[in-house]
């Protein structure tokens, strides 16, 4: 069912899952968990996006996935964040951090 | 990942699944963690990540993989709906084949004549000296000072003077009849031999396919004659025979070596039908005053340019030398036309498709041939789009359930798009086949009589390119208003069964569309009847001989056979007595020339006691043999033929036409009376023996000219056109063609030496006169019968589509007691408006139209009205044909289907 995190622009999604990745390697599951409990709650994510991101940021090559064995002993696909993946979410930060003091100037002016 | 992931794509999915189960089933067990049983938990999951196949497909549906997938899927889909409904197939993909062969034919036409370069190498480096296409051999400042003909001293001059090119080659502007004869032949035969310059083959830089090209050490009078063949003769008439090359073959009288044979491709410096079969040097020329005088000009110049000369200065530069060459040898031009010398200058034109006189003849009727074609293929695309509109509405239950499982719209546009590109890809290959016999055909008719033409109608690569993008386009342009339309429906009104009429002004667009076509196939109707009837009337006509049983053998001339003239009277002899020998002739003679062949001479005479008259054109005049009349057919009116007693010593005789007759002698019997050319002096010459009928000897269409005949052998010293003979005439019984075989025995026995050009029956030569008209006619016939087909396509599928349309409404007629004939005339009377609408609009186009051409019609006024009854009559009961069989089907409707139809 559409909620809130289907809000967030294409590009906001890749860049908080690389930074979810940036922590430590994660399988699916737990990136939509992680995301949910750092923001508080605030962004939900469902399968349909979150497999949609996760395939185009790896067809990319900024993150790179592999079948590993889970706590449960039940195979789960883990992916991590690599190199090139690592500079994107640096200048994708530097320049969110713009784009967000840039629009509180322009809200903050009466 | 992607291309790999395409061929692995079941495993993919796999790990997909595996993947997605996973998430999933850790979610639930985090909800069980906060107290749901599974059972609640796996519920709250589904209603919060929705279905896992349907994520499944939303995530495979991301990839671009997915793209070729779904087109594979499209294609299928496509193919199998096509042949679900062969009836809808069939007609579409023949409109198709017409409409794409029509434009694919002639777009091969337009490649091969007025796009291809000529098959030499780096042909854009090639320039020629002149910028029209004047032949064949003249004196003096030339049309508008362009010069374009060359004397031979000028070329040479040319040649030596201008280092900008690598080569600067000469050719005759106009091709010879050679007469051949090898070693072992029993008979010589007819080719055709240009005459070129030394560097000739060098300029064009091609390679021969055995031996060697000519070169400029064979261009000279005292070196060995060496001749090239062309690899078509070479093929056809030697079977590539490679003793050829080498041997003695003895052309015009001379012998000349075959030095090699030229590559399969290469067919001359000009596109034209009859190609040169063998290439001879410039010294070899038997009409020697041609190399030596400034005066004639008689040679085409192109030179291979150099890399980097920029074609302008060399333009200036020619003109220069041009002007520096006439100052010096002022004697060539006459004193007349001096003022004219400043204005003689040279115009540099690309000549890499050579000389380009076919292009110029042919581009007007080439352009307007592409337009008439293009027009009936977007009629066709019309029509089929129509049909597909038909055939959507019933469809639309279908595709109400695709888009209530989940289908996007444009999921299905794009299936119904793949599937009329696939209908138009299938009459696109229809159409290369149609178009090859089109081409074909269109070659066979408006080069009728010759031995080769150097255009193929086999589809080569561009026209195979050409074809291909045409049917995709073709396929979207038609598919998608359909496909659109198709997708536009909501599921909900469909599901239910709505037959009401959606956008009713899209079926005026199709009425309107409909009208057109009626207008325009009954203007191209008219237009082939006239065309034809007039065709039919020209060749129909009396000529003033009978064409039945007569064959006409044409020959290479006497001279060329080693013949004087003293000795022509023992030749005519053995030939009026071996002729009438051959099973199966009837009667023969000789002339000068044979009627309608393209010969003609005329020259004003002087009426012995009369004042000199030399208003109107000049009577026309040819010299015959005894029986010449009979065995032509030609009726004797008045007084006696032309026979064996009229010999050199014999009282000069004439015998006259009526014409003739009537112009010079209106009062009295023309009988007895005498008549001379050139001067007064000479008014006595022949006395006038016999009055025949009149017979057209030249001129198709106007009456015959005054024409007057006089004996072969009684030529006078100073009289020009000698009594060389180049005509048999043959009365023969049976079909004239199966005695070639004999005729040609016969005359090789008189004298192996005599060249038969050409041998057709009498009705072939003067059907070939009418090449043209009969083009025209066939095309227009053609396109009438085109246009007439896609007008019947284009009604039947309107009305079939709006009696889809109307069914429910059509239930409720009969259901409130209409009777089924009602029924029929409520659809036939919109079919019989739109059929009117056209031809009320059509026939008045038709008409003025028609005016332009009254030029070209013969005997048949442009506003005939049998022809217009005629065509309108046909037109009308197609259509209306067309339209009958949806009605029909409406009026046998069964009323409770009609009312539940969905």
């Amino acid at each position: 069912m559409p909620d809130k995190s289907t809000d967030l622009v294409q590009g906001t999604l890749d860049m908080l899952i690389l930074k979810t990745l940036a922590l430590e390697p994660m399988h699916g599951y737990g990136i939509a968990v992680r995301l949910e409990q750092m923001s508080k709650g605030t962004f939900r994510i469902n399968a349909g996006s979150l497999f949609v991101a996760l395939q185009r940021l790896e067809r990319s090559g900024l993150i790179n996935s592999e079948w590993k064995a889970t706590e449960n002993s039940r195979r789960a696909k883990y992916y991590v964040l690599m190199q090139q993946g690592r500079k994107r979410l640096d200048s994708e930060t530097k320049e969110w951090g713009r784009q967000v003091a840039a629009i509180a100037r322009i809200l903050e002016a009466s | 990942m992607g291309l790999r992931s395409l061929l692995w794509r079941n495993k993919d999915s796999r790990e997909l699944t595996e993947e997605l189960d996973d998430f999933l089933e850790m979610a639930i067990e985090e909800k069980m963690g906060r107290g749901m049983t599974r059972a609640e938990a796996t519920r709250a999951i589904r209603l919060e990540q929705g279905s896992r196949d349907v994520t499944r497909e939303v995530v495979h549906a991301a990839r671009w993989e997915s793209f070729l997938e779904i087109c594979g899927q499209d294609l299928r889909i496509g193919f199998r709906r096509l042949w679900k409904s062969p009836g809808f197939t069939v007609v579409a993909v023949l409109t198709l084949a017409l409409g794409i062969g029509a434009t694919t034919a002639i777009f091969t036409l337009i490649h091969a004549v007025m796009l291809e370069s000529l098959p030499v190498e780096n042909p854009e480096q090639l320039y020629r000296l002149g910028d029209n296409n004047n032949c064949c051999s003249m004196t003096g400042t030339q049309n508008d000072g362009s010069f374009v003909l060359y004397s031979y001293p000028l070329y040479e001059y040319l040649r030596d003077h201008t280092p900008e090119f690598e080569q600067l080659a000469g050719f005759a502007s106009y091709l010879n009849d050679l007469s051949v004869r090898g070693r072992s032949d029993s008979a010589a035969k007819a080719y055709k031999g240009e005459f070129v310059s030394g560097n000739y083959f060098e300029m064009l830089g091609i390679q021969p396919a055995a031996g060697r090209l000519l070169t400029p050490g064979d261009d000279s009078p005292t070196a060995p004659r060496m001749a090239v063949m062309s690899y078509r003769t070479w093929q056809q008439s030697f079977a590539r025979d490679p003793a050829i090359v080498g041997s003695v073959q003895n052309i015009d009288g001379t012998a000349y070596t075959i030095a090699g044979v030229t590559g399969p491709q290469f067919y001359g410096d000009t596109l034209r039908s009859d190609p040169p079969d063998f290439w001879l040097p410039l010294a070899g020329e038997p009409e020697e005053w041609r190399l030596q005088s400034g005066e004639v000009e008689w040679l085409y110049l192109v030179g291979r340019v150099k890399d980097g000369i920029a074609p302008d200065s060399l333009n200036a530069r020619l003109t220069v030398e041009l002007q520096q060459w006439l100052a010096s040898h002022r004697e060539v031009i006459p004193q007349r036309d001096w003022g004219e010398i400043p204005r003689q200058h040279i115009s540099l034109t690309g000549a890499a498709r050579g000389v380009d006189q076919m292009q110029t003849q042919y581009s007007l009727a080439l352009r307007l041939l592409a337009t008439l074609s293009t027009l009936l293929l977007m009629i066709a695309c019309a029509n089929i789009a129509n049909l597909l509109l038909a055939r959507g509405s019933d469809h639309r239950a279908q595709i109400a359930v695709q888009l209530a499982l989940g289908g996007t719209r444009f999921r299905l546009i794009r299936q119904l798009i793949t599937e009329s590109v696939l209908l138009a890809v299938v009459g696109g290959v229809a159409g290369l086949y149609t178009a090859y016999i089109g081409t074909h055909a269109l070659l066979l008719l408006a080069f009728r009589g010759a031995h080769s033409i150097p255009i193929s109608a086999r589809p080569s690569i561009p026209v195979l390119v050409f074809a291909m993008l045409l049917s995709l386009a073709t396929g979207m342009v038609f598919g998608i208003a359909p496909a659109w339309m198709a997708s536009q429906s909501s599921p909900v009104d469909a599901l239910r069964g709505a037959g009401r009429a959606i956008g009713g002004r899209s079926s005026k667009v199709q009425k309107s569309l409909v009208v057109v076509q009626v207008a325009l196939s009954i203007v191209l109707l008219i237009g082939a009847g006239l065309l034809t009837k007039s065709l039919r009337n020209l060749e129909g006509q009396q000529f003033g001989f009978v064409t039945e049983g007569r064959l006409i053998v044409s020959l290479i001339s006497l001279e060329a056979a080693g013949y004087s003239e003293p000795k022509l009277p023992a030749l005519y002899q053995r030939l009026e007595e071996e002729m009438p020998r051959i099973p199966g002739v009837l009667s023969a003679s000789l002339s000068a020339y044979s009627p309608l062949e393209g010969n003609n001479w005329s020259e004003y005479v002087l009426i012995q006691g009369e004042p000199p008259d030399f208003s109107g054109t000049a009577p026309s005049w040819l010299r015959v043999g005894p029986h010449y009349f009979q065995t032509i057919g030609t009726r004797l009116l008045h007084g006696r033929l032309i026979d064996e007693r009229d010999g050199p010593g014999a009282p000069r005789v004439a015998v006259v036409n009526d014409a003739f007759a009537a112009k010079f002698f209106p009062k009295a019997n023309a009988i007895g009376h005498y008549f001379g050319m050139s001067d007064l002096g000479h008014s006595g010459d022949y006395e006038i023996v016999g009055i025949v009928e009149d017979a057209k000897y030249q001129d198709t269409r106007g009456p015959a000219y005054p024409t007057f005949f006089l004996p072969l052998l009684q030529v006078g010293p100073r009289e020009p056109l000698r009594g060389w003979v180049s005509s048999i005439e043959l009365h023969v019984a049976g079909r004239p063609e199966s005695l070639e075989p004999d005729v040609r025995r016969a005359i090789a026995e008189v004298d192996p030496n005599l060249t038969v050009l050409r041998m057709v029956s009498f009705g072939e030569q003067v059907a070939r006169n009418f090449n043209t008209e009969r083009l025209i006619a066939r095309l227009a016939e053609l396109f009438g019968i085109l246009a007439l087909i896609l007008a019947c396509v284009g009604l039947y599928s309107v009305t079939a589509y709006a009696v889809a349309r109307r069914t429910n409404e059509i239930g409720i007629r009969m259901a409130v007691g209409a009777e089924p004939t009602k029924i029929l005339t409520l659809v036939m009377r919109s079919a019989l408006g739109q059929v009117a609408w056209g031809m009320a609009i059509g026939v008045p186009a038709a008409l003025a139209g028609g005016r332009v051409l009254a030029d070209l019609l013969y005997g048949v006024r442009n506003y005939d009205p049998t022809i217009v009854g005629l065509a309108a009559i046909v037109l009308a009961a197609c259509a209306l044909l067309a339209a009958a069989i949806p009605a029909r089907r409406a009026s046998g409707m069964d009323p409770l289907v009609a009312l539940r139809y969905e």
